[in-house]
């Protein structure tokens, strides 16, 4: 070979290594990976959650071009599977996606539970884990380092209910507590409890009921015995429904009735239509709350994503059907939104330094405000709480997002 | 006080108590007859439950119609379980039985998840209400136990006054004879099972009388432990035995949450749970054949 | 048969256990995978010993691997300060495998004298009935569970906490579906194995012959509830670092060991190894492949299965190869 030619082929081939080392730096795609639960008893949280997921996804990608790193834009892929409600799936599931499909970051499965199961794995691989759906204190003291929550705490659930009541009415004392019994139930009632405490409330009554509950009347019986002017419990859809059913069926009549997980979802009323009159609740996110551009400016926060509108269009684009977004959509949207600011922030897809990046922000979106403490707990989100009046939720809580006013006394049951 | 309470809440076990008892008439039948375990048997009632609210739903009837669509839905169903496995099954181990009519519980709650999707369903049937002092009474359940006491009577009459019914009997008494005597036996076993079937979907239909809201594809699963408890305190292969097992359960059930409740430290509501598998284990160790003296 | 020859079945068990844990171990990022298929194998493999060869269907089992996890989670959580390190897994198996033993005796008092769907109904008495009593009296904190991350690092550190909960759990279920391997074959060619076959058979004229059915059956049941326990304390606890009573009392385990041991074929030796691979490999499949409609596709083919194998995959195979040279090595 010629001497020039021979120079000129290795400077090309050198050219390309270098060309190639740099572009292999910078991945075409940011994948999410995302073992969630698609049957069984989580199956519709996790329905909810990945067309949250898929509609926040599109609008980075097409609104934004892509997630920021460097100089260029990169676009996000998802990529999921179903754990079924299963513990064991989701270990298996989750390495998959980080050693087989190569993930960048991972979403938790919905629940406490499920969340927890996945831990140790994405500990291990260092691989960032969000919990989106996994409401329990405890998994943020085991000394996990790359869990970052979106939900906010269970223990916060009933603090604002209470708050607000107080200022309505603190003339009305009588508290009954009535929970599932299960690690969300429990968390909730022992926030409410200290916090009904700090307020002065009566405990006339505290019981919890086993999860699989089909028919609630010995306990509210006894509910009703203790003649509370407020009742707060429940613990998710099947026996909040339940719960107020045999509330009425009972013939119950409080001042306040409020319940965790069930009642701001839209088959709560449709199940219901009268009985669920005046009934409340707590969320995190309800269509209706009033978190816009322009809040956030004034609040001297940064702004991203959709806005609430927005939002719905391209859930119900991803989902494919006509299907109203519920809070496990938003909070799953709205870790996605976080972990986009999160890479952005660090200028990088390592997920130490994204985790580190998101400790240090704090911002709004349609879900709401975020902002975590040390420990990857959510300090930064409130929660609503929202009362059906007639067959519109109406947001009466907190007074600076209402919608409406809070009808009270709570209209009686016929 | 305690006394009106526990007054109250024997009573409405009472009125449960015929609901969950003739929940559990198939679930005897078809063991009686059949020696099949249908462990699938809360799927049956969610298809129950399903059929009451897709009917009250989108035709806007209420639930009594659903209860003859249900059956039929039953029958239909029970017969093609029978003829596309469960008759192959029979001489072979319990095990596969068993496995079967789990296979096909969870074939049910996946189509339905199909169909009407993980969400949970419910509607209002206000009929208005009694108010009796220690307790108040939907009218909707009282009509959900009177069902249950006339569906109980029917299949009474049926076993005992057609020629269908007790052709049934013979089966259960001597196979071998029954065949001799010209009773096609293939065929009694396909309708028992779908006559089980059949009362459980319908049983389904019932149950939203009484409790109209929380059905969806995975709500099943409590039924079938609670109709297992009332199977055997009825004893296991008698459909009458059912109904008055699930009568007794409702009272235990009900009342034993008043005695726990006096008790601190303890959650009442899983305690009256503990109890009546409790219950069960004692029955199953001294009296294996049910409360009742055999049939 | 005499000698060391009747162990022969055993080797292509244990062979297949290897490879599979060579597997986990050669290729990077399978190792989850190999950790629940194993645990599907140990699972029916411990199933098995007792239902397999007395034909009694415990419909309660996940009851012993529940108390098995629970045994494990107080341990760690209740030694973490003592500083015995490792100290507490061992401490916490003994434990497991202890509660697991005291709870078959209290089942069995009352269940073994039950027969067919009696029995059956009988353990799921006492499955759910103990997991009500845990909820209902707060036994060990009640339906909020035990959460013991945090306790086992600080008993054996943050290295070791993250290689046990991510490796050498996983490596302990192996060992326990090793044991009962070993087990069930020592049992198999044994006065026992004779005796529960007997049973199987007529049960009646088993007791008129004399054999004493009852010793044998309490003896099988005991084995088999003990390997459950260690499963529950390895691979809930030690793997998953939580217990919450509804999740490890969940009917849907024993369904899955069911499945499991009929795909293989219940009663041999070779059956739940492969019943755990074919039930574990198509869940997997069909979790990527086709999320949300796993179970439509599944249940189905679990139906066509029994009906058309009824013994299983190793039975079949045990039929075919009847006579030739293979046979010895498979049971």
């Amino acid at each position: 070979m010629k001497k020039t030619t021979f120079f000129a082929l290795n400077l090309l081939a050198a050219f390309f290594c270098v060309a190639t080392a740099f572009a292999a730096d910078l991945p075409q795609k940011i994948v999410i990976g995302h073992p969630e639960a698609l049957s069984g008893a989580q199956a519709k949280a996790g329905e909810q959650a990945v067309g949250g997921i898929k509609a926040v996804i599109k609008w980075v990608n097409t609104v934004q071009g892509g997630v920021k790193v460097g100089e260029k834009k990169i676009p996000l892929d998802y990529k999921y599977y179903d754990c079924e409600s299963k513990r064991e799936a989701v270990t298996s599931l989750l390495e998959r996606l980080i050693t087989v499909d190569k993930v960048n970051f991972i979403m938790a499965p919905y629940s406490s539970s499920l969340t927890l199961a996945g831990a140790p794995v994405a500990e291990k691989y260092g691989i960032l884990y969000m919990d989106h759906g996994g409401a329990s204190d405890k998994i943020f003291t085991q000394g996990f380092k790359f869990i970052v929550q979106t939900i906010g705490l269970g223990t916060r659930y009933h603090v604002g209910t209470l708050n607000m009541l107080k200022k309505k009415d603190p003339a009305s004392k009588r508290l009954a507590l009535a929970y599932k019994d299960d690690e969300f139930g429990r968390s909730v009632m022992e926030g409410a409890e200290a916090h009904a405490k700090k307020l002065g409330y009566d405990i006339v009554f505290k019981r919890t009921y086993p999860p699989t509950v089909n028919d609630l009347t010995p306990l509210l019986s006894e509910l009703k015995a203790s003649r509370p002017d407020i009742v707060l419990g429940g613990g998710h859809l099947a026996d909040g429904q339940l719960f107020t059913q045999q509330m009425a069926d009972l013939g119950i009549q409080t001042k306040a009735f409020s319940l965790i997980a069930a009642v701001t979802l839209p088959a709560f009323q449709n199940a219901l239509k009268e009985k669920a009159d005046g009934v409340m609740g707590p969320s995190h996110w309800e269509l209706g709350v009033t978190y816009t551009k322009e809040k956030a400016q004034k609040a001297g926060q940064a702004w991203i994503g959709p806005s609430q509108d927005e939002f719905v269009k391209l859930f119900k684009e991803a989902i494919g059907k006509d299907l109203r977004p519920e809070y496990h959509a938003a909070e799953a949207g709205a870790a996605v939104l976080s972990l986009v600011l999160g890479i952005e922030k660090a200028n990088s897809l390592d997920s130490g330094k994204v985790r580190a990046a998101l400790g240090k922000i704090t911002f709004m979106s349609f879900y709401g405000a975020w902002g975590i403490d040390e420990t990857g707990q959510q300090v930064g989100h409130d929660l609503i709480d929202a009362q059906w009046q007639g067959d519109k939720l109406v947001i009466v809580w907190p007074e600076e997002g209402a919608t409406g006013s809070l009808l009270y006394p709570k209209p009686a049951f016929k | 006080m305690i006394l009106e309470q526990l007054a109250g809440n024997l009573f409405q076990g009472v009125v449960l108590g015929t609901v969950y008892g003739m929940a559990t008439m198939g679930l005897s039948l078809i063991f009686g007859v059949l020696k099949v375990v249908n462990v699938g048997h809360g799927a049956f009632i969610m298809v129950g439950a399903f059929t009451s609210f897709a009917v009250f739903e989108y035709l806007g009837l209420s639930p009594v119609f659903a209860v003859p669509v249900a059956f039929g839905i039953g029958m239909a169903l029970g017969m093609i379980f029978y003829y596309s496995a469960i008759r192959r099954l029979l001489k072979g181990p319990e095990l596969a039985s068993l496995l079967a009519t789990f296979s096909f519980g969870v074939i049910l709650e996946e189509a339905v998840k199909q169909l009407f999707t993980s969400d949970f369903r419910g509607f209002n049937w206000d009929l208005g209400k009694i108010d009796m002092g220690f307790t108040v009474l939907p009218y909707a359940k009282v009509v959900a136990c009177l069902g249950s006491i006339i569906v109980a009577l029917l299949l009474y009459l049926w076993f005992n006054r057609t020629r269908a019914g007790m052709a049934m009997r013979s089966v259960v008494e001597d196979s071998v004879g029954a065949r001799v005597c010209g009773v096609n036996v293939d065929w009694e076993y396909a309708l028992s099972f779908s006559l089980g079937i059949g009362l459980t979907v319908a049983s389904g239909v019932l149950l939203t009388m009484f409790i109209s809201v929380g059905i969806h594809p995975y709500m099943g699963g409590e039924y079938t432990l609670k109709a297992f408890v009332i199977a055997v305190l009825g004893g296991l292969a008698s459909p009458y035995g059912a109904f008055f097992g699930g009568l007794v359960f409702g009272l235990l059930e009900n009342g034993s949450y008043v005695f726990f409740a006096q008790i601190q430290g303890l959650e009442p509501f899983a305690m009256t749970r503990f109890f009546s598998f409790l219950i069960l284990l004692l029955i199953l160790l001294l009296r294996p054949t049910g409360l009742l003296k055999a049939k | 048969m005499k000698g060391a020859s009747r162990y022969l079945p055993a080797i292509p068990v244990l062979l297949a256990y290897a490879a599979l844990f060579g597997y986990g171990l050669i290729f990077p990022g399978q190792w989850q995978l190999v950790a629940q298929l194993a645990f599907y194998c140990a699972l029916g493999q411990a199933f098995n010993l007792f239902m397999g060869m007395t034909g009694y269907v415990d419909f309660g089992y996940v009851a012993f691997l529940g108390i098995g996890t629970y045994g494990m989670a107080i341990s760690i959580s209740g030694l973490a300060d003592k500083g015995l390190g490792l100290g507490v897994i061992v401490i916490g198996l003994i434990l497991s495998v202890v509660f697991a033993v005291l709870l078959s005796l209290a089942v069995g008092a009352v269940a073994l004298r039950l027969r067919g769907a009696y029995f059956a109904i009988a353990t799921i008495g006492v499955n759910e009935g103990f997991r009500y009593l845990v909820e209902g009296a707060r036994i060990w904190n009640g339906s909020e569970g035990i959460i013991f991350s945090r306790q086992l690092r600080d008993a054996v550190g943050q290295e070791a906490a993250m290689a046990l909960s991510t490796f050498w759990a996983d490596v302990m279920v192996f060992g326990v579906a090793v044991i009962a391997t070993v087990l069930t074959i020592v049992y198999m060619r044994g006065k026992i194995g004779y005796a529960l076959a007997a049973l199987r058979m007529d049960e009646d004229a088993a007791k008129v012959m004399g054999i004493n059915v009852t010793r044998f059956k309490i003896i099988a049941f005991i084995t088999s509830a003990a390997l459950a326990g260690a499963l529950g304390a390895t691979a809930w606890a030690v793997k998953l670092t939580y217990v919450f009573p509804a999740d490890v009392f969940a009917i849907h385990y024993t369904v899955e060991a069911i499945i499991i041991v009929l795909l293989g074929g219940a009663g041999t030796l070779l059956g739940p190894i492969v019943g755990g691979l074919i039930y574990g490999v198509s869940k997997y499949y069909l979790a990527v492949y086709i999320p949300g409609f796993q179970l439509l596709v599944f249940a189905p083919v679990i139906i066509v299965v029994i009906v058309m194998f009824p013994e299983g995959t190793v039975g079949m195979i045990k039929r075919k190869c009847a006579g030739t040279a293979f046979a010895k090595y498979i049971l």
